[in-house]
């Protein structure tokens, strides 16, 4: 009887082997084999002395880092507007999710110095009286892209927090009434420890964490606002737009090797993402639940 | 007079005027975030019709010339750069390329992950766990580890830029939230339905299939909707694997128009937002149409 479900399974990691296990194990055979099919660790010793590599790893870490910061900021702010009571609050709740339906390559374009930045930078101009600041130093336009990958992803912290809010117990915020605390008291007492304590938060953090290791698209565009599609190593190269850069600009040669190595380098780090991800899936209840 | 007099009353309670001010910082405060929420994409699709707002804070824009308003923005609005996307940029083929590649990868998707979300979420068999784990662990893979090694045996065995070969690599997208959704819709359904149903001498087969699944179909719909939606927005997976047949819409939008360009200022603005504004506005509609279920699809079914 049990045995008849095992069956079903087969599908599942047939198709697994074909699109994730047969690929996976491709590339690390592509990144420990050199130009005449030796055994070598050539690649992984280039990718290491590739200052460019470096440089991408720092970006991908620095990026992730201030986007993921960013998102929970917004995010807690969304969610402290939409736990009040008022006219309009249901028409806020879908202007906020709206940026999640955008396809990231999307976002990368409404972003950009051309669109909404000209409307601010015309703004503080003419309205507030600033100079005109230049668009094309990394100082402003790094925060800008971090602020476009939080920009999309705040409404999942204030989704995923909000739906944290709703199963707090009304008579902690009955007791916190009785004790005479504001709403601000309230929140900043009660809801946002219980946001941030819970694993599903944590669990939902660590994987847009790791997403935004992998950012490519976002990334991609501002290189080309930038005047950098075809540099490596400029301050809008995450480690995922390093290894696009390399495969699709003729002049480095298609380095297959190269790029294997560091896709499986980058695969090691975010298994450790998953590995956080899996302890975290057992405090909520895991899928016995 | 009297309201001074009644402030002075209840020196604890918060004053009327102090409420007051409250609710309109509350208000500036949601207005504002709205703005921000909106207005991008309020400004590339009016940007689509070559509207530049920002000469309105310049003081130009519209303003009254001999009693009648007058448009000094630049470029006078027109549907030229969406009918040139529609056109031109073959925006129907990008469309419709995007919706055969969703249908096929969505069809796999369910047809493998339906059976294994309703085993994870019902059925007692050894090493399940182990079955969802690695659903997780695959869902943090960089996807550059798998389509490198896919280009290159796809350009070999000649499923390079066809639609089953994008489609079962965009499988890598969507299965493991396919199989995660359904899991939670399968676990939603009352234990008791299970009970009631087996009472009738229904094997554990026909309970899945007379029973659990048609249940479950609405769960199944909003799964295949936000796959949809995935898969369209899906860059990197598509722009890699697929060529001039199969590009789509993500890819469309994004080639082409960022050709022959230095900087921002060499691009054609008005052309990219107009292709930009038809590539958002349906992903949107489409998920807004299944929000209640956003949080459950984008955190793998751990938050509901």
């Amino acid at each position: 009887m049990a045995k008849s479900w095992y069956l079903f399974l087969v599908p599942l990691l047939a198709l697994l082997s074909l699109i994730e296990f047969y690929p996976l194990l491709y590339s690390i055979y592509l990144s420990v084999t050199n130009a005449t099919g030796g055994f070598s660790l050539t690649n992984y010793s280039a990718m290491v002395r590739d200052p460019a590599f470096w440089t991408s790893a720092n970006v991908s870490i620095l990026y992730s880092l201030s986007s993921t910061l960013l998102a929970v900021g917004i995010g807690v702010g969304l969610i402290y507007i939409l736990a009040q009571d008022f006219r309009g609050r249901r028409l806020c709740e879908i202007l906020f999710i709206l940026p999640m339906a955008v396809a990231p390559i999307v976002v990368g374009t409404l972003w950009s110095p051309a669109s909404v930045w000209d409307d601010i930078q015309s703004f503080m101009h003419f309205v507030l009286g600033f100079h005109y600041f230049d668009e094309l130093t990394p100082l402003f336009y790094f925060p800008v892209m971090a602020l476009s990958e939080a920009w999309e992803w705040a409404p999942l912290i204030m989704l995923v927090g909000l739906s944290v809010m709703n199963s707090v117990p009304r008579a902690i915020y009955e007791a916190a009434d009785l004790h005479g605390a504001s709403a601000w008291q309230k929140f900043r007492m009660v809801t946002l420890p219980a946001i941030f304590k819970s694993p599903v938060t944590q669990f939902v953090l660590v994987l847009r964490f790791i997403d935004a290791m992998r950012a490519f698209e976002i990334p991609l565009s501002w290189a080309n606002w930038v005047g950098q599609p075809n540099t490596i190593g400029s301050p809008v190269d995450t480690l995922s737009l390093f290894l696009y850069k390399l495969l699709f600009i003729p002049s480095f040669g298609f380095p297959i090797g190269l790029v294997s190595a560091v896709a499986v380098s980058l695969f090691g780090i975010t298994l450790v993402g998953a590995v956080i991800l899996l302890r975290l899936l057992g405090a909520i209840g895991g899928i016995t639940k | 007079m009297s309201e001074a007099t009644q402030e002075k009353a209840s020196p604890v309670e918060p004053t009327r005027g102090a409420k007051r001010l409250k609710r309109v910082l509350l208000y500036a405060a949601a207005t504002l975030a709205c703005l921000y929420s909106a207005w991008p994409l309020l400004v590339m699709g009016l940007e689509g019709y070559s509207i530049d707002l920002s000469p309105f804070f310049a003081g130009r824009g519209v303003r009254l010339v001999g009693g009648v308003p007058f448009y000094s923005g630049g470029v006078f609005p027109s549907p030229i750069h969406y009918l040139d996307a529609l056109v031109i940029g073959a925006f129907p083929r990008l469309v419709a390329n995007s919706l055969i590649i969703a249908f096929i990868s969505i069809s796999i998707a369910l047809a493998v992950g339906i059976p294994v979300a309703y085993i994870l979420a019902r059925v007692e068999i050894k090493g399940k766990n182990i079955i969802a784990y690695l659903l997780l662990a695959l869902r943090t893979i960089s996807p550059f580890v798998v389509i490198v090694p896919l280009y290159i045996t796809y350009s070999r065995i000649g499923l390079y830029d066809t639609y089953p070969g994008i489609s079962l690599a965009e499988d890598m997208l969507v299965l493991s939230v396919v199989v995660w959704m359904l899991r939670g819709f399968f676990a939603d359904i009352p234990k008791d339905v299970y009970d009631a149903a087996s009472i009738f001498g229904n094997t554990e087969a026909q309970v899945f299939r007379r029973v659990v699944l048609p249940m479950v179909i609405p769960g199944i719909v909003v799964t295949a909707l936000f796959a949809l939606v995935l898969i369209w927005n899906e860059f990197l997976i598509a722009v890699t694997l697929t060529g001039p047949s199969t590009k789509t819409v993500a890819v469309g939008v994004w080639t082409g128009m960022t050709e022959n360009q230095v900087n921002y200022r060499s691009v054609n603005w008005d052309d990219l937002n107009a292709a930009g504004t038809l590539a958002f506005a349906p992903a949107v509609a489409v998920m807004l149409s299944i929000r209640k279920y956003l949080a459950k699809g984008f955190s793998l079914g751990t938050a509901r």
